[in-house]
Parts: C-alpha cells; sequence; structure tokens
C-alpha cells in the first residue's frame, strides 16, 4: 500500500516534469519514525577498563517504495547528542539497516559507522553524521519499509564508571532515484 | 504493481498534457503547415462557411489540388528507429523495459510521427525532490511546476469526416458524417496546491481531478443553398446555408472524480493513502436507437477585388436527442463497483458551434491572410501569406494556438504542370515541454 505513494507521487512528478533526464531525490526523514519511540536513544554504561556495546531496539521505518526503480546513490545526515553523565572516554556510533527486525543484527547491516568520539564528565557533545551508504544496501531503498537500529561501542579507559545516552537529534537520508523509475 | 503504476502514469500523462494535444490541429497538408495553419483555400474555408461553395477562386491561385498526399518521412524514421519485427520488445512501447519511458510514448501520441521532428522539444530536466517523514510529504518540481495547469484542460471539439453531395444551381443535396468529441479535467485545489505550490499532503485529505468526457458520432442528410447574390465575379456578395438533419448513431458521456484520500497519518498508518474514483456514465451504443435532431450553417462571404471576407457559422442549434440511453454509476475505491441508475431515458445533447472569420488579400503573385477559428473548444487566430516566384511558391504564418502560444509556419513548394510538391515547418507545443518543437511536413499534390 505504501508503494501507492510512489505511484502517485511519480505519477504527480511526471504529469509536469515528463521525467527528462532529471532525478528524484527522495529525502527521508528517519528522524521523524523514531522520534519519541525509544528507538532515537541509546543508552551506553561501561565500567572503568572495560568496553561495551549497547544498541536501541530496531524500529521500522515506512517508505514509499520505489518497485523497480533504480537507486543511484544514499546519502545520511544527521546530528547525534552523546549526553554523558560520569567518567570520560570514546563513543562510536552505529546505524544498522535491513529488511527486517532480525537483520539489523546481522554484521552485514551496518550501514554507517560513526568515527568515535571523546567524551567526559558531564557534558552533551554533538557528534555528526554523513556519509555516503554503500551501494549494497540500494536495494533498500526500493521497499516499501526497512528497519533500523543504532548502536553504540563505548571505551573506557579512565577510572570512573562512564555513563550517559546518545541522543539522536537528526538523521536526513538523501535518497537519489536515476531517472528511468516507471 | 509496476503495471498500475504505468498505467495509472500513462493515465495521467494524458492528462496533463490533454492541453498541448488540442493546442493545435491535425494538419496533413504541408502547404498549410506552411502558412502557420492558415487556410487560404476555397477547400478549407468551404468547411466552416457554406458560402465559400459558390465563391470562384481567387486571381493567381493555382488552383485547387484534386488530392494532397502526405509524405510520410516521420513514419520512415519512426519505423527504422522501431522496427515492427521487434516492437513487443521494444523499450519504447514494453512497459516492462527498464528503458520504458512513458513520457516518450506519450510525445509520441501526441506528435504523431507522420512528418520528421526535425527538432524535438526538450522534456524538463530539473530535479524532482519529495520530503518524505512520518506524517509529511511533499513534493517540490521547481521550475516545471509552471507547467502544472491551474484551469481546466482537455481536448476536443466537432469535425466532419464526410462531406459528399451533388450540387444543382447552387442547390446541394449532400450527407455528411459529423463526429463531436471533448476531454476535460481540471485539478482539484488541493491536488494543485501540492503539485504547483508544494503545499505539504495533509492527512485525512481528498487530492482529486474532477473530468468529464463525451463523444458522440453520426451522420447527417443535408440540403443547402450557396450563392452570389450581389455583384459579378470580381466583386460580389456570396451567402451559405445548410440544413442539416442529424441522426445520432452512438453517444456516451462520462462525469468523473478521480484521486486519493490520505490516512489518519502520511506515512506511518497502515493505509497511508487509498485510491478512489466515481463517475456516471450516460450512453447509447451503436445499434441502439438513434438520436436525432436539426441544426444549420449559414456563411457569409464578400469578394470585393483584391479583398476577400467571409464568416461562416457551423451547427447552430444542432441538439441532438437520444431516446434511448443507459445511465450507470460507477465506484472504485479497493474495488471497482458499478450499477445501473436508469434505462431507456431520453437525453439531449448539443454540438458546439463552431465560427470562421477570415481575411484574405491578394496583390499580384502575392496572397495574404488571417483567419480567427474556434471549432468548439477554444479560438486560434492565423495569420499568413504565400509569394509565388515561377514555379517556386513561399510561405509564412503565424498562429495563436488554443493555449494562446504563439507558433510560427513557413515552407515553399514547386509545381511543375499537374503535379506539385511542398514542404512546410510548423513549431509546436505538442510535447510535455514548455518549449516548442520542429515538424517538417511534405506532401504532393496533383491537381
Amino acid at each position: 500500500m505504501k508503494a501507492k505513494w510512489l505511484g502517485l507521487a511519480l505519477v504527480s512528478a511526471a504529469v509536469v516534469t515528463g521525467c527528462g533526464e532529471g532525478r528524484a531525490i527522495f529525502n527521508v526523514d528517519l528522524y521523524s519514525f523514531l522520534k519519541g519511540t525509544g528507538s532515537d536513544t541509546v543508552p551506553y554504561f561501561a565500567l572503568p577498563g572495560f568496553s561495551a556495546d549497547t544498541a536501541s531496539p530496531p524500529r521500522k521505518v515506512n517508505l514509499p517504495g520505489a518497485g523497480s526503480s533504480i537507486v543511484d546513490s544514499v546519502r545520511a545526515f544527521g546530528t547525534v547528542d552523546l549526553v554523558n553523565a560520569t567518567g570520560s572516554g570514546t563513543i562510536g556510533l552505529q546505524v544498522y539497516l535491513a529488511a527486517d527486525s532480525l537483520g539489523t543484527y546481522k554484521p552485514s547491516a551496518l550501514a554507517i559507522n560513526v568515527p568515535s568520539k571523546s567524551v567526559s564528565g558531564t557534558n552533551t557533545t554533538r557528534d555528526t553524521i554523513r556519509v555516503d551508504l554503500s551501494a549494497a544496501f540500494d536495494s533498500l531503498f526500493t521497499k516499501s519499509q526497512l528497519w533500523i537500529r543504532f548502536g553504540a561501542s563505548v571505551s573506557n579507559p579512565g577510572a570512573t564508571t562512564l555513563q550517559g545516552k546518545a541522543v539522536l537529534a537528526s538523521l536526513l537520508l538523501t535518497v537519489i532515484i536515476k531517472d528511468k523509475f516507471f | 504493481m509496476r503495471t498500475f503504476f504505468v498505467g495509472a502514469g500513462l493515465v495521467a500523462l494524458c492528462v496533463g498534457c490533454a492541453t498541448a494535444a488540442g493546442a493545435q490541429g491535425w494538419v496533413t497538408d504541408a502547404r498549410r503547415i506552411g502558412l502557420g495553419g492558415l487556410g487560404l483555400d476555397q477547400g478549407s474555408l468551404r468547411r466552416y462557411n457554406a458560402a465559400y461553395r459558390a465563391v470562384p477562386g481567387r486571381a493567381g491561385q493555382r488552383g485547387r489540388p484534386k488530392l494532397t498526399i502526405p509524405i510520410p518521412l516521420g513514419l520512415i524514421q519512426f519505423f527504422h528507429d522501431h522496427p515492427l519485427s521487434n516492437i513487443k520488445n521494444d523499450p519504447a512501447f514494453n512497459h516492462d523495459s527498464a528503458g520504458f519511458n512513458p513520457v516518450e510514448l506519450l510525445n509520441t501520441f501526441l506528435n504523431p510521427p507522420l512528418f520528421l521532428e526535425v527538432k524535438k522539444a526538450p522534456t524538463p530536466t530539473n530535479d524532482v525532490v519529495f520530503g518524505i517523514g512520518k506524517d509529511s510529504l511533499r513534493l517540490n518540481l521547481g521550475q516545471t511546476a509552471k507547467l502544472v495547469p491551474e484551469d481546466q484542460f482537455g481536448i476536443g471539439g466537432s469535425s466532419r469526416p464526410l462531406d459528399a453531395g451533388l450540387s444543382i444551381k447552387g442547390v446541394r443535396v449532400g450527407v455528411m458524417g459529423w463526429v463531436h468529441g471533448e476531454l476535460g479535467f481540471q485539478l482539484g485545489d488541493k491536488l494543485l496546491g501540492f503539485l504547483r505550490d508544494s503545499v505539504p499532503a495533509a492527512p485525512n485529505t481528498r487530492y482529486n481531478i474532477p473530468g468529464d468526457a463525451v463523444f458522440e458520432a453520426g451522420f447527417a442528410p443535408s440540403i443547402g443553398y450557396a450563392g452570389r447574390i450581389v455583384g459579378d465575379s470580381t466583386t460580389g456578395l456570396y451567402v451559405g446555408g445548410a440544413f442539416h438533419y442529424y441522426v445520432g448513431l452512438a453517444y456516451a458521456r462520462v462525469n468523473g472524480d478521480g484521486g486519493f484520500t490520505t490516512g489518519d497519518s502520511i506515512f506511518s498508518g497502515p493505509t497511508p493513502v487509498k485510491l478512489d474514483a466515481r463517475g456516471l456514465t450516460q450512453y447509447s451504443k451503436f445499434g441502439n436507437s438513434v438520436g436525432h435532431g436539426v441544426g444549420g450553417d449559414i456563411g457569409i462571404a464578400v469578394v470585393t477585388g483584391p479583398i476577400e471576407l467571409g464568416v461562416g457559422v457551423n451547427d447552430i442549434a444542432a441538439t441532438i436527442t437520444w431516446p434511448d440511453t443507459r445511465v450507470d454509476s460507477a465506484l472504485y475505491r479497493d474495488s471497482s463497483f458499478s450499477k445501473p441508475v436508469a434505462n431507456h431515458i431520453e437525453t439531449k445533447t448539443k454540438l458546439p458551434v463552431s465560427y470562421l472569420v477570415n481575411l484574405a488579400y491578394t496583390v499580384g503573385k502575392t496572397t495574404l491572410g488571417a483567419d480567427v477559428l474556434n471549432s468548439g473548444r477554444g479560438t486560434t487566430v492565423h495569420v499568413g501569406g504565400e509569394q509565388r516566384v515561377g514555379v517556386l511558391v513561399l510561405r509564412g504564418g503565424v498562429a495563436r494556438d488554443q493555449r494562446k502560444r504563439m507558433e510560427f509556419g513557413w515552407g515553399g513548394g514547386l509545381r511543375f504542370g499537374g503535379l506539385g510538391v511542398d514542404l512546410g515547418f510548423w513549431t509546436h507545443t505538442n510535447s510535455l515541454s514548455n518549449q516548442r518543437g520542429v515538424t517538417m511536413a511534405t506532401s504532393l499534390s496533383i491537381y
């Protein structure tokens, strides 16, 4: 059913643009699907001298569905607030994308790996996401839904417990569809 | 699902460019194309002005061809590019092909490739941006949003594909075939805002396109008169008129409204959008009881030396009564339903009144002319002229089409005895573009 949106949208566009050589660009506000669901937040905790991996539960995102269209490229832009409560260390973020819930737990589902960032004390550190997704994920964006899961890799070399949460502040995917999407 | 999109896309594309299709007529005579659509000869004038059956050819006019045959250079090119032997697998026509582009297909429909397209109108190339969120959808068409029609748009008009008869002393008895068809649409306010003004889609909102279509056809036994009532062959006043008894063979009318309604939320709900359509059809099939009605044409022409002026009006008071029509209602929402509303009822239709006002001025080997034509759906204006130089004729003209766009024609011809070859170029906007294309027409005339 979601695919009908794409049909309507593409038809609408085609009515007036004639498609031509222009591209269809879908700016998908992923954050709007995650906000307030709990999936936009990853709590983290690591004892002194330890590392830990933590993650939010997977979340379904509805998409228009691009059918047999060909995805040219997908770019992700976003910001994450690392709201640190105690301790110091580094936090790396991961975004997993898959066609189903279980798939987000597979290593191959790792779509975005944000380099580790240092945090310390009771501070909020803003981290940015800006990455071109691998072509291996292109086919996901032709479907009417995908699943997303956030993960955080925490390393605590300090002497006190590292604790806090990574809160997604924005995440926008720009999906560029090649011309002949019918 | 792909078929659904392709089908819906084609329908919508037809809608979107129907205006363009109707903007210019379908002309197969390269001479007329070279004149920018202006009909200077009596043959084309008598279609709309009954008096012209009596008006003699202008001085210096090379005579009216007995037969004009278009030379289909466009078809040769078309079949070279799209061989019939491989037509099923041709990406241009196979919607399952990755190379299928409905725009190209519709441009082919809008610009039938009879003549050579020497300059294709470029289709818009800017990107189309969709903004998608959990509860939002926004479409930004950029510059191409200007092409979204704000007013009602459509194609239509009446024509007379057959006109045979015998004339004795100005009195003519004959029979003509007649066809009347119209197709009109108008984007609903919400859809117009979504497409043209990039207004975000709202939940629980219907986006629609109301439309209507009518088609009727038949024949009409006619009796008429055309003759000069004052003056002589160089200066005279001509009048003409015809009375038609219209016999309708088939009729159909559809009043419909198609669209979609958004759900409680744009993308997060189980049913983000529901397609729906509803329509009322009225029809009298071919072979059912015939329709009938009366109407007439009148015309007047004044010839005074080199100047010729005419006014013709056709299908005056032509109301057809269809004594046995059926009315059905149809509804689509998840699945389609249809039920009869009424049967064996009487319906009346009205043929559009068409008119032509024309002016021609001939001096020496030069003829200049202009006309204003309305054949039922919008007015077109043509201004043009031709200059004869020995066996050569040079032509040029401009037209304002039904979309109020200026179009240009130019060309020439050669005549050797009873044989003439003509070449005409004509700009057009019959494509999904806001720029003009150029068609080159070629035809052979036998005098």
